[in-house]
């Protein structure tokens, strides 16, 4: 779905924030629902959501020229200046390939090499071609597209080829758990992009909390256990995380 | 132009409307999107003696016309609170009243004491004896008439300024408990703090909340706010600031009619900051195409035929 929202683009920093919509004006939904930005271009951003639940059921009923209650940008961003000196691996898997997408596209629009691996269940999940020559990886969980099995499998090739290789993933909790062990066994760095539950996004409601690996006082955070991903996030180290 | 000027214990306040304790932050995080010195007045996030973390994620979970969360009273502590917010407070233009909570009568007591020392531009307490999400979150006091009445007489003599007691609807009787907190000497009492609730993910068999029970807020629980606001200002004679689902002027309308002398809006907060702001201009208008010179014409003003 791509939106005009010039305000919004305005303070764009780039891949890793997100927006909070308000898909219905009447509490029949509630809360709004946090969406990673995938792109943004002359006033325009773009966002890339799976009808699920009834958040994006009513989302899809929206029709061009419709207004949306929008806020943001919200939250941090991937750290590029991480890069210098390192092959970044691009992971998405699910859901959570919009920031991984605008980041793809913003460093392919630098010319800056990098690895593409996008995983999903099925062919029709996915929008992009397989194209290993041009390292972009797809991986299905049936086998209709692309390599066979999770994000993992091409991840575990890749990795060994790359002088020093470092990991940049977003997806579901379960994905990003196991790439972090298998990072950490490996000393790989890496960041992530989380997603929550999330009722405001301003970081008055507390909602949105990740646990950390190791007590720090963040900014927005009101203590040292817990950081509050709309205000300190979404995006973190990778080791930092405790899933 | 009515006159939407309240006044509760003696401070007089620009409007009927606050924003909920818990439900705006300190009031610092969006106050570059809103103009909050239009607010009545400024409920801080509950604040302990300690900092607390919080309960472990996940805290919230959307349910029907509502929210059930579990933050489990996570804040900076009183000592980080009065260095970086009692500054900020003194460049507001809004009254700020701040919400204690503690897990003893000593907490809520020191914590009192030292916001009573530097905070000047500080209108008020709302004591927080209903969290439901914490085990010891003041929940002891809020149950039990004669424990509210002991906690308010001991913050009473230690303060001049406002002393609002803030009850919970998950008791068997919050009009026992109200007059436990006026004879304890409170100058209001706020309701309702949020209704005990659960949801479970089906698929998964586990409930959406880390800590199992959260508190349900939004519009689905308003009839139960109107409900106790009513019988509350019944009750006792003190004022009853309305807490529970509003979301726009004819719901504030409501709880005045009920009986409450001001409101506090809460869950509608974390779709739209602005909502408040929005919210007293309704107001306004309301009381102007319906005759209202005073708004507390309204107060109580329901009719009972039966």
């Amino acid at each position: 779905m791509e939106m005009l929202a010039p305000n919004i683009y305005e303070e764009l920093q780039g891949p890793g924030q997100f927006i909070n919509i308000l898909v219905d004006e009447s509490w029949n939904i509630p809360l709004r629902r946090p969406m990673s930005i995938a792109g943004a271009n002359r006033d325009q951003l773009t966002i890339i959501y799976k009808v699920l639940g009834r958040g994006t059921k009513r989302l899809v009923t929206k029709l061009r020229g419709d207004f949306l209650n929008i806020l943001g940008p919200i939250g941090n961003i991937f750290n590029q200046d991480k890069f210098n000196n390192h092959h970044p691996i691009l992971i998405g898997g699910g859901i959570g390939i919009a920031p991984i997408l605008w980041l793809h596209n913003v460093m392919k629009g630098g010319s800056f090499q990098h690895e593409l691996i996008i995983g999903a269940k099925s062919k029709s999940d996915h929008f992009l071609k397989h194209q290993p020559s041009r390292k972009i990886y797809l991986t299905t969980d049936d086998g209709t597209l692309g390599i066979k099995g999770t994000v993992m499998r091409v991840l575990q090739q890749v990795v060994n080829q790359l002088y020093e290789p470092m990991i940049v993933a977003c997806g579901p909790a379960e994905m990003l758990k196991v790439i972090q062990t298998f990072l950490i066994d490996i000393n790989i760095p890496g960041q992530m992009a989380l997603e929550s539950y999330m009722a405001c996004g301003l970081g008055i409601c507390q909602g949105c909390v990740v646990e950390l690996t190791h007590s720090h006082q963040e900014k927005h955070s009101f203590g040292e256990k817990f950081s509050l991903i709309c205000r300190d996030g979404p995006v973190y180290d990778i080791s930092r995380v405790r899933f | 132009m009515a006159n939407l000027k309240v006044s509760i214990g003696g401070v007089e306040f620009n409007n009927p409307v606050f924003v909920a304790s818990g439900t705006f932050g300190y009031g610092n995080d969006v106050s570059e999107l809103v103009d909050v010195n239009q607010l009545g007045a400024i409920i801080t996030k509950s604040i302990t003696f300690h900092p607390r973390e919080g309960n472990p994620p996940p805290r919230i979970i959307e349910t029907p016309s509502g929210m059930l969360n579990s933050i489990g009273l996570a804040n900076i502590g009183v000592d980080q609170f009065i260095k970086e917010m009692i500054p900020y407070y003194a460049s507001l233009e809004t009254k700020v009243i701040v919400n204690i909570a503690g897990s003893s009568m000593e907490e809520y007591l020191n914590v009192l004491e030292k916001v009573e020392k530097v905070g000047e531009n500080i209108y008020g307490y709302e004591i927080n004896v209903s969290c439901p999400n914490v085990e010891k979150g003041g929940m002891e006091f809020g149950v039990n008439s004669l424990m509210t009445r002991n906690l308010t007489e001991l913050l009473r003599k230690r303060t001049e300024k406002l002393l609002i007691v803030k009850l919970s609807p998950n008791v068997t009787d919050i009009t026992d408990i109200a007059k436990g907190a006026k004879e304890g000497g409170a100058d209001a009492i706020s309701a309702i703090n949020t209704v005990i609730g659960m949801s479970i993910d089906i698929s998964s068999r586990k409930s959406n909340l880390a800590t199992k029970f959260g508190g349900l807020s939004g519009p689905a629980i308003k009839p139960i706010g109107i409900a106790n606001v009513h019988k509350l200002s019944s009750a006792i004679q003190i004022p009853v600031i309305g807490i529970g689902g509003i979301t726009s002027a004819e719901d504030v309308v409501e709880y005045l009619l009920a009986g409450a002398t001001a409101v506090q809006i809460g869950t509608a907060n974390f779709r739209d900051p602005g909502i408040g702001v929005k919210i007293i201009a309704e107001v306004d208008a309301y009381c102007d195409s319906n005759g209202y010179y005073d708004m507390s014409e309204l107060t109580g003003a329901l009719v009972n035929d039966s």
